[in-house]
């Protein structure tokens, strides 16, 4: 029971680093929320200041269309200009000192008049915010497109049908929960992943590497505390930094999804639905073995460095390798299969996604756990190994 | 008591290591760190194991502290055997090295309590032990306060209590006065006298000749692992040729 002993100073010892507390607590609980909060009111206020904007429009043959010119005229918050020569368009779209410039083709009347199709071409520059500048063009267009047809449809005297010879009713029978966990469920296991790694990362380092360099590794080796009571006892410590970081990781989502501005209530209520206590437990069974198998491979890492920076130095690259599987559970289309369901943190982002969404098949849900916890276990038995083994533990 | 017996420790070399030992080791899949060394160290006496840096001793108090197993050769700690028995050889062990090796973020009555409880004490031991530590000691004073806040004086007397929490019979020091000022280094040599006064077994690693004189009864030089003096200070004394404790370890080292 030694372990114990260990693992209750560790606990003691971590929370006191105020490195842990900011990257366990502060980060997940207080930080996501801001940050989810801030970069949603940024976008909003930002695509409003889009559809806002003044556009600056030039009609090239606008004696060809008079109509149309007015229509593009009694636009609201539209500035028409005719001053810019034909040649300079291009440069003054892209230097923005105009947003569109719409030609108008000489054929136009003629051809509208003989139910022909009339040519408009229009010059824009695609990079702006959100494609705002074309919607709204696009908008005076169709509108005044759908009164030619509609006319052109009373003078032949032809219903509607005519054009449109389907009526197309789509039923969609995914749920509001099975769509929202297939398009947004991946996220919440990417960031919980991240951070449960996160989260193990400093402890562990502290508690292998940082013991080496106090030079307090030989106190406890020389105490009559087992190898393993020592790895016990600090991998303990380690992941339970790591499953509380990825808990407050989720609860930290859950706020700063109720502080977007203006998010439908109907979608707050699906994700409310979606993040209840049996779903968020669910996810937390599979936290915890991929939290194991992190804090393992850690910690073990950690006893090989000879100081902290070392450590620091060998565990950085691991980010990528963690971040890219729990990335590739975000894209569409990648299922939980009888393969991904054995890769590690991708099987756990892909499941996670399928809790969300309510249609995690249980064969599947019982692959991953026998990966995570055999991914897990391998982890522990290497740096128990790593322990042991003197030209680690006794590296310089 | 501390019997060793024909103890050899090899590491084993990577190609960057024979690298940086030069030619001599090009081909050597090993370093012999000790190269069969046996001694006793007894109750109530101070061992001192003397050599220049790199010539074995940490390897050789690392190897009966059952840190490092020994490649050949036996380690009997308190008739316990270091290999088979590591954990029985450890509750009778107190280790203490240069480094103060405390818990930055604990204090000294959580260290102390740390290390007393892997020793399995009783609540009641503890309490008295620790009460008799402290006393005498001077620690009360900043006994809560955190060990980071502390200076170099009260972090070594934190060691020390740490150390000898458990009042282990058999007391290993690994130069423990390197890097220690003055008066640091004369609290640390008055620890090790008293082990000796209480009937511990003590041995005691340096490379300064003027501390083996202070307090050690036997001696053993060790350079490149070997032992080549191994008997009382006053036999060392006796048969010196050189006019001081240091000009005679140099020339011994030398001559080795």
């Amino acid at each position: 029971m030694k372990f114990l002993t260990i693992a209750k100073k560790e606990v003691i010892d971590i929370f006191r680093d105020r490195r842990t507390i900011i990257m366990m607590v502060v980060v997940p609980l207080f930080l996501i929320p801001v940050l989810l909060g801030t970069v949603f009111k940024i976008t909003k206020s930002m695509a409003e200041k889009a559809s806002e904007k003044q556009l600056k429009v030039q009609i090239y043959g606008q004696e060809y269309a008079p109509d149309l010119y007015q229509a593009f005229a009694d636009m609201n918050k539209v500035i028409i200009l005719d001053q810019i020569p034909t040649d300079s368009i291009q440069s003054y779209i892209q230097q923005e000192f105009l947003d569109v410039a719409i030609h108008v083709d000489s054929d136009y009347k003629v051809n509208i008049a003989k139910n022909g199709q009339a040519k408009i071409r229009i010059q824009f520059k695609g990079t702006d915010s959100f494609g705002i500048t074309k919607d709204r063009i696009n908008g005076v267009l169709k509108k005044f497109e759908n009164q030619i047809v509609s006319e052109r449809m009373d003078r032949l005297n032809l219903k509607p049908e005519v054009v449109r010879a389907y009526n197309i009713n789509y039923e969609d029978v995914a749920s509001k929960q099975e769509k929202f966990g297939k398009i947004a469920g991946g996220w919440f296991p990417y960031v919980f992943i991240i951070f449960g790694f996160m989260g193990a990362m400093y402890p562990a380092l502290d508690l292998g590497a940082g013991e080496k360099e106090r030079g307090t590794l030989e106190t406890i080796l020389s105490s009559p505390a087992s190898r393993l009571d020592i790895v016990l006892g600090k991998f303990l410590v380690v992941l339970l930094a790591a499953f509380l970081t990825a808990f407050l990781a989720l609860g930290g989502m859950a706020v700063g999804i109720q502080r977007i501005p203006d998010i439908p209530p109907e979608v707050l209520i699906v994700i409310n639905e979606v993040l209840n206590p049996k779903t968020i437990g669910l996810i937390m069974t599979l936290v915890l073995p991929v939290a194991a198998f992190f804090s393992a491979m850690l910690l073990g890492l950690s006893i090989y460095a000879k100081s902290f920076k070392e450590a620091q130095s060998i565990v950085a690259p691991l980010n990528i390798v963690i971040i890219f599987p729990a990335v590739i559970g975000t894209l569409p289309g990648m299922e939980l299969n009888a393969i991904t369901s054995l890769i590690p943190v991708l099987n756990v982002s892909l499941a996670s996604k399928d809790i969300i969404a309510g249609v995690i098949n249980p064969l599947y849900m019982a692959e991953v756990y026998m990966s995570l916890f055999g991914f897990a276990g391998l982890a522990i038995f290497w740096c128990v190994k790593m322990f042991n083994w003197e030209k680690t533990i006794f590296r310089s | 008591m501390i019997q060793v017996q024909n103890l050899i420790k090899d590491f084993s070399l990577n190609k960057k290591q024979r690298r940086e030992l030069g030619e001599e080791y090009k081909n050597a899949k090993t370093l012999r760190a000790v190269d069969e060394i046996s001694f006793e160290c007894m109750p109530g006496k101070i061992f001192g194991l003397l050599g220049p840096n790199g010539a074995g001793k940490t390897t050789t108090l690392r190897m009966i502290a059952t840190m490092l197993k020994p490649t050949k050769g036996t380690v009997t700690v308190s008739n316990y055997d270091s290999v088979v028995e590591g954990q029985k050889v450890r509750e009778k062990i107190g280790f203490m090295t240069g480094q103060t090796a405390l818990y930055d973020r604990l204090t000294p009555t959580e260290m102390v309590k740390y290390i007393g409880d892997l020793h399995g004490m009783s609540k009641e031991d503890f309490q008295s032990r620790k009460n008799h530590l402290f006393d005498i000691l001077d620690m009360h004073e900043f006994a809560d306060r955190r060990i980071s806040r502390l200076s170099t004086g009260m972090k070594q007397k934190t060691s020390i209590a740490r150390t000898i929490i458990h009042d282990p019979p058999i007391m290993i020091f690994d130069e423990p006065t390197s890097g220690l000022d003055v008066m640091t280094s004369r609290s640390i040599m008055d620890l090790i006298r008293s082990c000796r006064e209480e009937g511990k077994t003590v041995i005691f690693s340096t490379h300064r000749m003027g501390e083996v004189n202070q307090v050690c009864d036997d001696i053993a030089i060790i350079y490149k692992g070997r032992f080549f003096y191994n008997d009382t200070l006053d036999q060392f004394k006796e048969e010196m040729t050189q006019p001081t404790f240091e000009d005679e370890f140099i020339y011994r080292v030398g001559e080795a």
